[in-house]
């Protein structure tokens, strides 16, 4: 059993210690807002945040996560209590398919807590994140809102 | 007005209240087909009706798309068209996606618009009508979404007609029913008399029982509110806050998992599983299934499945395209180039010319195969309920998936129900057919299978590695060109040959202006599955032909704008854009001081002109591309904000293609797998991109993949300029 704080409640799994943890997320806890995209960690579309930094829970196995804060791109925000990059992605119009873009915003959650006020070239090395459709321009444009948003 | 081509407006009353109008369509398809001598069973009287919209009785309308979405947002764009033509507020409209039924086809209007895009049908035209078209059944299984044609089609040649036909008749409702004057017109949602204001809702019942009029009125340009606004998208709130349900997502009680493994041979069958007993012994495997061409491992979790699939040790039957690999392909499509071609576009004679070697430019080029690697693998679930088979995919065109579903599983069409979700990108990949006749959406094939056999609801999951791998790829292409200049620097001939029955299309042809111009391809059977690819044969030939006509600018020692411009009529559209793009990107020709050049290039694809400049470094020996410029001309823009975004997500997956993407042949399969091999544009490489778009109130154009063609021969022939013109693709192999 391999026991997990998942978006802040304390749950166990009967899965074997290399299951990545993106598939005890989506199948075992039916969370499915994590996507899977590539499988090898080169996408980013499965971005959830381990006791406050992201990683890509397509490669990270289970068993490391025991006993550590998992959590995943359904904690970000709501509609009634929207996330300052969720109200930022809304007004650049960022997603076209959408499918990579709750990873994109789990990747710019953890980069908005590491530095507050990220410059061009820091948003450029944090967001190694894939969007097929090409969304960039509107990702960076709304991190720099929420970021001016979030200090104010 | 009324419609003056093959389609007309009907209207009646809906199912449970309000006001339907659709169109029908009959002479559209029956013209084209005449024109490709194709037979097609049915009468005329099999009409086509599609494509409605529905005034209902709380003066809301409705919106029913046959449009599934996929990133390209155009639905908002047809709310836009309807809001308009039928003078509503905002808050009114409503966008819902059609069911997969053949009330909603849309095989006329796609049909219809293949036959526009070719003019005189060329052999691919004529593969696509004989492949997809050529039965009246298969035409109303059709509900397409691709050919960027949703707004310029769907939207304005038919919802907009439909929509107006309907404000005609909400006014009519009002004469007829309760007296009003000659002088009602509409504000926003109401039928006005003086003072006197009836809601559309209050009319809606009685409007059903009227006629449709054969003529009405659009609403004057002056009175649009929606039509060139950047109205924000409907499905982007969902997006957003996580509650769009893409077909991966799709979950159901007592769900199994399933992970294939193909033989890895195009069209050769898997002869054997050497290690079944392994396999079947894995934690959470519940079955091996070998279906012809490839494996599924059935497991309890998706993971599980897929370590068991990707365990598999499997031998595919001996076939003769195992010994295929890139080279070979090369070669045949060189030697075939040699061999008999077909004629695509001849203007006076170029064997009238003597040759002079000295002024003799020639050039061959190539392009590899390149997969669509959506970010949503491929996907399908399928269960029974009761004795229904239930589908659920995200497609491009879900009532021919439902067809195909009840075909593989035998069952009658009324006995499958099709469930459409949102793609995680589709750029071609999700049509239900393709270009060599391959199938490529053999998942649904795979999961309906699976599901006859073992009665539990499966999710079939492709990895990466098989979506990469058993893909219908952008074909790759050989061509190659000659040209001889006088001694104004002009071209006295132009001839270029290529591989594939797309040089056949008017992607093809040079726009320029030369006297004698020879355009011919040969063609063959593909034994690698080939498919459309977000933009289709303008990618490979934009990069061929505008490749080319730098390559004589260059020749000529003249600016490569300023040559162009030379060989167009001065109100020729790609002129116009030429000469925007230069404004609009102080163009300078040749290498600045800061070790940076710039490259042009300009082509029209799917009713849209489209000027694109790159502006590029070399940078430890690989291309950099730092900034491009784009100017597009198309009409009528129905929402500018997100054309924008479809024109710069055109450019990003057209300099992926032009900087990195290859899928080269090894063994009779695609060796890449990968993002780690077949990498796509990440945002520290993706340029700054300014895009203008230039308006009139002619008919839109279209835009999702207009953006495409023209990034890669702007940047080849901005590399020209260090002296490393590149004539293959990708650049930064």
């Amino acid at each position: 059993m391999i026991s997990i704080t998942l978006n802040g409640r304390e749950q166990s799994f009967d899965v074997e210690g290399d299951m990545p943890l993106l598939w005890l997320i989506r199948e075992e806890a039916g969370l499915r807002g994590t996507k899977f995209g590539c499988g090898i960690a080169q996408c980013g579309a499965c971005t959830v945040h381990i006791d406050g930094q992201a990683v890509r829970s397509c490669v990270f196995p289970a068993i490391a996560a025991q006993d550590k804060q998992v959590n995943t791109v359904e904690t970000l925000g709501s509609k009634d209590v929207p996330h300052a990059l969720q109200t930022a992605w809304l007004k650049h119009q960022v997603p076209q398919c959408g499918y990579c873009q709750s990873g994109m915003m789990m990747a710019a959650a953890a980069l908005l807590k590491n530095i507050p006020k990220p410059s061009d070239a820091d948003i450029d090395t944090a967001m190694t994140n894939i969007c097929r459709c090409g969304t960039y321009s509107r990702v960076k444009a709304a991190i720099l809102d929420a970021a001016k948003e979030m200090s104010s | 007005m009324s419609m003056t081509r093959r389609m007309f407006v009907i209207g009646g009353a809906a199912i449970g209240g309000g006001l339907a109008l659709g169109v029908i369509g009959v002479g559209t398809h029956l013209a084209l087909h005449d024109r490709l001598d194709v037979q097609r069973e049915g009468t005329p009287k099999d009409t086509l009706l599609n494509l409605w919209i529905r005034v209902n009785e709380d003066n809301t309308v409705t919106v029913l798309s046959p449009h599934t979405e996929m990133g390209q947002g155009a639905g908002t764009g047809l709310t836009q068209i309807v809001a308009d033509e039928l003078d509503l507020n905002w808050d009114q409209i409503k966008l819902e996606l059609a069911p997969p039924t053949t009330e909603f086809s849309n095989g006329g209007i796609f049909e219809g618009f293949v036959g526009e895009m070719v003019g005189k049908a060329p052999p691919w035209a004529e593969h696509i009508a004989r492949n997809a078209f050529n039965r009246l059944a298969d035409l109303l299984n059709m509900q397409m979404t691709g050919g960027s044609g949703s707004i310029r089609f769907t939207g304005w040649q038919v919802m907009r007609e439909a929509a107006a036909a309907a404000r005609k008749m909400l006014i009519n409702a009002a004469i007829d029913k309760h007296g009003a004057s000659a002088n009602t017109t509409t504000d926003a949602g109401f039928v006005i008399d003086g003072d006197k204001r009836w809601s559309y809702g209050e009319l809606v019942e009685h409007a059903a029982t009227l006629e449709v009029p054969e003529n009405y009125t659009h609403r004057a340009q002056s009175d649009r509110k929606f039509i060139g606004k950047a109205m924000p998208r409907h499905d982007l709130p969902e997006k957003v806050f996580n509650e769009t349900q893409y077909g991966i997502d799709r979950h159901v009680e007592g769900m199994r998992y399933a992970a294939i493994a193909h033989s890895g041979v195009f069209g050769a069958d898997v002869a054997s599983i050497e290690n079944i007993d392994e396999i079947t012994a894995m934690r959470g495997v519940i079955a091996v299934e070998k279906m012809g061409a490839s494996v599924a491992v059935i497991a309890d979790n998706p993971w599980r499945a897929e370590k068991a699939a990707k365990s598999l040790k499997l031998s595919a039957v001996s076939h003769e395209n195992s010994k295929m690999n890139s080279a070979s392909i090369e070669a045949f499509q060189r030697k075939s180039l040699q061999g008999d071609l077909t004629d695509a576009h001849t203007v006076g004679d170029v064997t009238s010319i003597k040759s002079d070697s000295s002024e003799t430019v020639e050039a061959e080029f190539w392009v590899p195969y390149l997969a669509h690697a959506t970010m949503e693998p491929m996907n399908a679930s399928a269960w029974m309920e009761e004795n229904k088979l239930h589908v659920a995919a995200g497609v491009q065109n879900p009532l021919y998936a439902r067809v195909h579903a009840a075909k593989i599983a035998d069952m009658d069409v009324d006995h499958v129900v099709f469930h459409a979700h949102s793609m995680g990108g589709g750029f071609g990949r999700r049509v239900g057919f393709s270009m060599s006749g391959d199938n490529p959406i053999m998942w649904i094939d795979e999961v309906v299978t699976l599901v006859k056999k073992h009665k539990f609801p499966i999710k079939l999951t492709w990895s990466r590695e098989a979506d990469t791998r058993q893909d219908v790829y952008r074909p790759a292409v050989l061509a190659n060109f000659s040209a001889q200049l006088d001694i104004n620097g002009k071209p006295n001939y132009w001839k270029s040959a290529s591989y594939g029955s797309e040089g056949g299309a008017p992607a093809s042809m040079t726009p320029y202006n030369v006297d004698n111009v020879q355009v011919q391809f040969a063609n063959h059977p593909s034994p690698v599955p080939t498919g459309f690819w977000r933009s289709v044969e303008n990618t490979q030939h934009a990069f061929f032909n505008e490749s080319f006509i730098d390559m004589l600018a260059e020749k000529a020692q003249i600016d490569p704008i300023e040559y162009r411009l030379s060989l167009l009529d001065k109100n020729d559209r790609h002129a116009k854009c030429l000469i925007e793009v230069a404004k609009l990107c102080n163009w300078k020709h040749g290498v600045n001081a800061d070790g940076k050049a710039m490259g042009v290039a300009v082509q029209k694809s799917f009713g849209t002109m489209v000027a694109t400049v790159a502006e590029v470094s070399i940078q430890y020996d690989k291309a950099r591309v730092h900034r491009v410029w784009i100017v597009t001309d198309s009409g009528v823009v129905v929402n500018p904000d997100s054309a924008k975004a479809q024109v710069e997500g055109g450019m990003l997956f057209g300099l992926t293609a032009a900087l990195y993407g290859r899928c080269d042949i090894e063994n009779g399969g695609v060796k890449q797998s990968n993002f780690h091999d077949y990498p796509i544009i990440k945002m520290n490489e993706a340029p700054t991109c300014h895009i203008k778009l230039l308006q009139s109130d002619n008919e839109p154009g279209g835009f999702g993949e207009v953006g495409v063609p023209t990034i890669a021969p702007a940047v080849a022939n901005a590399l020209a300029l260090f002296g490393k013109r590149p004539t293959r693709l990708p650049i930064n192999a």
